[in-house]
């Protein structure tokens, strides 16, 4: 597609591009942040049009040709959510079409809409269900309006069925408008939205539109990525954490076999070669030192990761809970979760083509601009030349900031003036990204005679989460980490209530992971409440809906809970051996409870049966969110049971799955889903339904064996 | 050397000694089979050599030059006309919409089919015991289980047709 378009900014913020031959139509708007205006308002003050070098639209959200087909372009990246499938539900059933004639296309930060958040927070289908649907009216409406002046008719009598307007001896499709019409008008009203009573795709489990591709290898992800006269790099890692490199030197790398450009610089040691193998050989054959320095251990983590250590917050503050909490009978308990990793099965990579006029970064990454905006800072280069192409995501959890690997290509590429990939090891992946951080959590709490919490507390410690990608000064602002505390509220309606956030530096990098800190907070909070429960000799489930609030918030929790044991049979004996427990979160808008029923064999705990009931606002595609729910329990679980990362002599232990191991389908439970869809608004589903899982299995675990267990992975004392 | 994929010769380099794995994705550019760990854990680089499933990233090149290697690419039958009849495994996984991000599912399709072809009808202990060798960090597990399942069923189904 090389033909030339004329833009038109209109007064709602819509842009709207029409091909020179007149065969296709574009139309976008801006969203996010407002640097996307920004941009488009340079785009408008330096040309009548778009950019000579653009010959797609920037910033279109969809795409009409004479055939009548639609392209959608997707700002979010695919790493397996569904979302490319969610939010072409959403355009397509604004734009009337059937399903056959919609493609979806993956944005980049140069072609599609300009999106600033990436995609994270599980808010990608609740962030865009008012502006995508709007813009695919409003499409449809000007569409509309241009069908029935050609057509002679008023608006009203057309019928629209499959993108084709019609009444009893007319018929035009979008594409025929479209290559009759050369001048378009955005309505100045909003156009109206769908009754849901007549949605055709949203609330169906439409099938996922990538999976064709990935079902017989053809999908390109980031370490797939192929161009020719490509070349491959590898880069020297720091041998203890924290080691910084003193001295550079190429040393005999340049006489390797099949080694092309060697890169020795003051902060960076690298080797461009024919192949991985050649360009790993490379790098060891650099003369590097390191500076290096103290040799940390597991216990100066943990000492550091410990409430009281480090800033404390209040984020949530009700009556006086310190002084009532020196009533007598109240209880207190520490828990802790591990570091973890991310463990995505695929391995940071990107591939980068540095050349003089222009940049092109193919890259798995959750955050195309971040890395736009990073590269453009390392090379010193205009960001307008810069292009980050997001491909597949093989798995992202968090972990897919795309940086390292981009920025690593990007300089080799630079050195190169060839097209160069650099795809982690498994071993590099383990050792130098960042992880999920440790947590501790100081809990305490009474009841009062009539079973009703009267004085609740939660302190928490983590690592960095979001502070780890966040300026300084919004840290500043923010005074605490807003990351760390996801879920770390008390859900529940005490009179006393208090929860503090404690965060501390570590000397090595933590960060996002899949729900931030929802699995370790959600884990110490509803483990606690069932401490409370047992020990005002309250059925756990019972006392949950007796103490939580009478809001709306505190409603959803309860039908969530209660049909959870319902589907679960709470109520009913539990086969010989096993015992079931509940816990409940609401997360990202979404409310989750899940029952577990587990047993003990050999020692070990074993999940045999997972209930999910999961409430995430309007259910947009059924089977999507019960893969998501599915998947996050599973995910949950090897961190309920396996996973732990560790520091030893300044390193971390754990480097290839033998040492860190995920769980397999042989220790998968039973898992049963249920959606309840609610009300006209979708909420997050890529990360809530792995709140519960971890307390909801250590509540079993304490109803069968009269262990409570307050830290993850969880391990029976025998 | 001369490598046998998918029912097309291959010539490749002699070069250093170096695993399958990198050989089909780098210098052959099949890039559906997946580096996971490198070192044999994981199983997303799984192919069939000989049939067998084998795990390409600890696979020595030279051990599966003059074999008959099948990967991903080639499970699925292609027709004259470029149209592809998909392995009963890989209809599966696509009916009951196994894959997340899938980049673990050649690997865990390959390792599925390998086990059907030496066991054409296995119990759900056989599946699980087969399965478990291969890591799915999404977590799709409950319907890689199904769909195999379904992919014998149909298997069988087909081979009572043939009868």
């Amino acid at each position: 597609m090389s033909e030339k378009r004329k833009w038109r900014m209109t007064r709602r913020g819509f842009l709207i591009g029409v091909g020179a031959t007149g065969t296709t139509l574009a139309l976008g708007v801006a969203f996010g942040l407002p640097y996307g205006r920004i941009r488009l308002a340079d785009m408008f003050e330096n040309s009548a049009g778009a950019p000579a070098s653009m010959d797609a639209p920037p910033n279109a959200w969809f795409e009409i040709s004479a055939d009548n087909q639609v392209k959608l372009f997707i700002p979010k990246v695919e790493m397996g959510q569904g979302v490319h499938t969610a939010l072409a539900q959403l355009a397509a059933e604004e734009l009337e079409i059937d399903w056959a004639q919609l493609s979806v296309v993956q944005a980049t930060t140069a072609l599609g809409p300009f999106d600033s958040r990436g995609t994270s927070a599980s808010n990608s289908v609740s962030s865009l269900w008012v502006p995508l649907r709007e813009a695919a009216a409003t499409m449809r409406e000007m569409l509309r309006t241009e069908a029935a002046k050609l057509l002679n008719l008023p608006a009203a009598q057309l019928q629209l069925e499959s993108g084709v307007f019609s009444n009893d001896n007319a018929r035009l499709t979008y594409g025929e408008v479209v290559s009759r019409v050369s001048s378009w008008t955005v309505p100045e009203a909003k156009p109206p939205l769908k009754d849901p009573s007549t949605f055709r795709y949203i609330g169906q489990p439409v099938p996922r539109v990538d999976l064709p591709d990935k079902i017989v290898g053809k999908a390109i992800y980031g370490y797939d990525m192929r161009l020719p006269g490509m070349l491959y790099g590898a880069v020297a890692r720091p041998p203890t954490l924290g080691a910084t490199l003193r001295r550079v030197a190429a040393g005999e790398a340049a006489s390797k076999p099949g080694v092309v450009t060697v890169v020795a610089e003051p902060d960076f040691a690298g080797v461009v070669a024919e192949s991985r193998q050649a360009a790993y050989q490379g790098v060891f054959a650099m003369s590097l030192e390191w500076n290096e320095t103290q040799r940390w251990q597991q216990a100066d983590i943990e000492r550091l990761i410990t409430v009281g250590e480090g800033t404390g917050v209040t984020i949530q503050r009700l009556g006086d809970a310190p002084d009532q909490l020196r009533i007598i009978g109240t209880l207190r308990a520490e828990y802790r979760t591990p570091m973890a990793a991310h463990a995505h099965l695929e391995a940071q990579a990107a591939l980068a083509d540095v050349q003089p006029d222009g940049v092109k970064i193919w890259a798995s990454t959750q955050f195309p601009d971040m890395v736009r905006g990073e590269v453009a800072t390392l090379l010193k280069r205009d960001k307008a030349t810069i292009e980050v192409i997001p491909t597949y995501l093989g798995g992202g959890f968090g972990r897919k900031s795309g940086v390292e690997p981009a920025l690593e290509a990007a300089r080799l590429s630079a050195a190169a003036g060839k097209p160069v990939h650099v795809g982690w090891s498994r071993t590099e992946d383990f050792l130098h990204g960042y992880l999920r951080p440790p947590t501790h959590h100081v809990l305490r709490g009474n009841v009062n005679a009539d079973g009703r919490m009267w004085a609740f507390e939660h302190q928490q410690a983590s690592g960095h989460v979001a502070a780890e990608f966040l300026p300084g000064f919004l840290m500043a602002i923010f005074g605490a980490d807003f990351g760390a505390w996801r879920g770390a509220m008390i859900p529940y309606a005490a009179t006393h209530l208090q929860t503090v956030a404690w965060r501390n530096e570590l000397p090595l990098r933590t960060g996002w992971w899949r729900g931030l800190g929802l699995l370790a907070n959600v884990f110490a909070l509803e483990s606690f409440v069932d401490e409370l429960a047992h020990a005002a000799k309250a059925d756990p489930l019972q006392f949950r809906l007796n103490n939580l609030p009478d809001d709306e918030k505190g409603q959803r929790l309860r039908t969530v809970l209660t049909r959870a044991a319902e589907l679960a049979s709470w109520n009913t004996a539990v086969p010989a051996g096993r015992a079931r427990g509940i816990a409940c979160c609401v997360d990202a808008g979404t409310a989750v409870a899940h029952v577990a029923e587990v047993g003990v064999e050999g020692g070990n705990i074993r999940v045999h049966k997972v209930t999910a009931v999961v409430e995430p606002g309007l259910v947009v595609n059924p089977d999507g969110a019960t893969a998501q729910t599915q998947g996050n329990i599973v995910m949950g679980l090897s961190s309920t049971l396996l996973e732990k990362i560790t520091v030893k002599d300044g390193q971390i232990e754990q480097g290839n799955f033998n040492q860190y191991p995920l769980l397999t389908l042989a220790e998968t439970p039973d898992i049963h889903v249920e959606l309840i869809s609610r009300g006209s608004q979708p909420f997050g589903m890529g990360e809530p339904p792995m709140g519960p899982i971890a307390a909801a299995v250590a509540n079993a675990v304490f109803a069968l064996t009269g262990q409570r267990l307050r830290e993850l992975p969880l391990r029976l004392t025998t | 050397m001369e490598l046998n994929i998918n029912g097309k010769s291959y010539t490749i380099a002699d070069g250093p000694a170096r695993p399958l794995l990198w050989v089909l994705r780098d210098e052959l550019g099949l890039t559906g089979t997946k580096f996971g760990c490198g070192a044999g854990y994981c199983g997303s680089c799984t192919v069939h050599v000989e049939g067998e499933a084998k795990r390409s990233c600890i696979t020595p090149v030279t051990e599966a030059a003059g074999k008959t290697i099948r990967t991903i690419e080639g499970l699925a039958e292609a027709g004259a006309d470029g149209s592809l009849t998909l392995h009963p495994v890989q209809q599966a996984f696509l009916e009951m919409q196994v894959p997340q991000c899938s980049w673990c599912m050649s690997g865990q399709m390959m390792t599925a089919a390998a086990l059907l072809e030496s066991t054409p009808s296995p119990s759900d202990e056989q599946i699980v015991a087969a399965m478990s060798q291969n890591y799915c960090r999404c977590g799709c597990y409950v319907r890689i289980k199904a769909a195999v399942a379904q992919a014998a069923r149909q298997m069988a189904r087909a081979e009572e047709g043939a009868a």
